[in-house]
């Protein structure tokens, strides 16, 4: 017996393929609106108002210390028993308001301890020559945090990539959808899932490359 | 300003927001994986269940679109209104009839213990005292165990989906499915597996719908459509081509 399907593979591939839009698009979508949001959460646990630290906390809190599928399942079937037309919500748009404010609360976290961890020297010295409090922001704090951060948002979407493999609960057809559907009529799910996690690899292997390339660029003022 | 404000200016936000879905007479859920019923092969949906619903679909002059997602969320699509019924071999139990209206059964079968090719110790539920039985989240299958004399002696594994291929590694004894699907997966797939003694429960397979008054005006029509499917014999030569046998009777 054939170990492996190889012909069947092939033409998996290609259809496969044409997920990769829907895969990568809730992702980058999630990661945009997930670093808008992180950002304000970091900047909020940095200066803590009064108010709005507590919001930012409980926010943080919930959706760190609760899994992605349970609040995908809470968004899209949850709450248009509550509000009946939010039913208009689709599977994509779900996904993407999950991952946001998911992955946001992680991010907020690691954005926040980039910007604590810059030398408060740093902040005296700039202080020193008159710069305001956002001067000081933008022009010291925030480059030097951002070297510190990339790395581990870097982290973060690919495993947002991953994680967008939960939208076939919500009716998306996505990479993950889409190999299940096929290999269930196929059977060969070793051939399947192995075509899928090759497709997975090689995108993760190109983001890592970009990362890369962006951390040499941050670098450049460090190297001697 | 109210609740009743807040809630649909929110609405009317999201409404703008998200990318309306095209509008359909009738949307049908399905998980898209359950050979023959619906699966898909080189990204085309078909299956019994595809030709049946398109079928009622023309006797009522409806358009019907399919939604394909993971079995565990089909139940939730239905109550949150995103699709109208699920044709997905859908089970009538007494929990189920307590909370959907549903038209009349359109496929009769039978409970199925399956197992690996060549295992000849397992000819029914009653040898499964011991044994790992694997199951599909979601499905009435466990219940069905549950309620056997010797239920405490048998381990049930859960999953999501793929459990012919738990039993064909070996990693579970049998696998609990309707006869139906059972046999077509072992005639058209490689799969070493095999029936293990003749079907334990009588299963009736119906569409659901929601216990509203529109679910229940859809739910008639769509019932109406079948009576006739079935009168004129459309039923029975959906059912021939994907089973060789009327399974639309009972």
């Amino acid at each position: 017996m054939q170990i492996l399907d190889f012909g069947y593979m092939a033409e998996l591939f290609p259809y496969l393929l044409g997920k990769l839009p829907i895969t990568l698009g809730m992702a980058s979508a999630g990661m945009l609106c997930a670093l808008v949001l992180a950002s304000g959460l970091a900047i909020v646990r940095v200066v803590q108002p009064p108010l709005i630290n507590g919001a930012a906390k409980l926010f943080i809190s919930f959706f760190r210390g609760t899994p992605l599928l349970v609040q995908l399942f809470l968004f899209y079937y949850g709450l248009p028993q509550l509000i009946e037309s939010l039913v208009k919500i689709d599977g994509v748009t779900a996904t993407i308001l999950g991952l946001t404010l998911h992955f946001s609360a992680y991010m907020a976290e690691s954005i926040r301890a980039a910007i604590v961890g810059i030398d408060r020297s740093q902040t005296e010295a700039a202080l020193s020559i008159g710069m305001t409090q956002s001067q000081l922001m933008r022009r010291i704090v925030l480059p030097q945090a951002t070297r510190i951060a990339v790395p581990t948002l870097m982290n973060y979407f690919i495993d947002m990539i991953k994680s967008t493999s939960l939208a076939f609960t919500l009716g998306v057809t996505e990479l993950m959808g889409a190999t299940q559907k096929e290999a269930s009529s196929s059977f060969l799910y070793f051939e399947a899932f192995l075509t899928v996690a090759v497709i997975y690899w090689v995108v993760v292997e190109l983001l890592s490359r970009i990362q890369k390339l962006m951390e040499r660029k941050l670098n450049k003022a460090y190297q001697r | 300003m109210t609740f009743k404000r807040l809630a649909s200016t929110l609405a009317l936000t999201v409404l703008t927001l998200g990318a309306l879905p095209a509008h359909a007479d009738i949307k049908v859920g399905m998980s898209g994986n359950y050979f023959p019923f619906t699966f898909s092969k080189h990204g085309e949906l078909q299956g019994f269940e595809i030709d049946v619903m398109n079928a009622v679909g023309k006797r009522i002059g409806e358009d019907v679109t399919f939604v394909t997602a993971s079995f565990s969320g089909l139940a939730g699509m239905l109550d949150s209104g995103r699709v109208d019924t699920i044709a997905n071999q859908i089970t009538i139990t007494d929990a189920r009839k307590a909370k959907y209206a549903f038209t009349q059964p359109y496929v009769y079968d039978g409970a199925q213990v399956v197992v690996k090719k060549g295992n000849d110790s397992i000819h029914g539920p009653e040898d499964l005292s011991g044994k790992t039985v694997a199951v599909n989240l979601g499905t009435n299958y466990e219940q069905l165990l549950e309620q056997l004399p010797n239920a405490d002696k048998i381990t049930i594994k859960t999953y999501d989906s793929n459990v012919e291929q738990d039993v064909a590694l070996g990693r579970s004894d049998a696998f609990v499915m309707d006869r139906v699907s059972a046999t077509q997966v072992i005639k058209q797939t490689p799969m070493p597996l095999q029936l293990a003694g003749q079907p334990f429960s009588k299963i009736e397979n119906a569409l659901p719908f929601r216990d509203t008054k529109d679910g229940l005006a859809l739910r008639d029509r769509v019932d109406e459509a079948l009576t006739e499917l079935r009168q004129d014999g459309t039923l029975k030569t959906i059912s021939e081509k994907w089973f060789d046998a009327d399974i639309t009777s009972p």
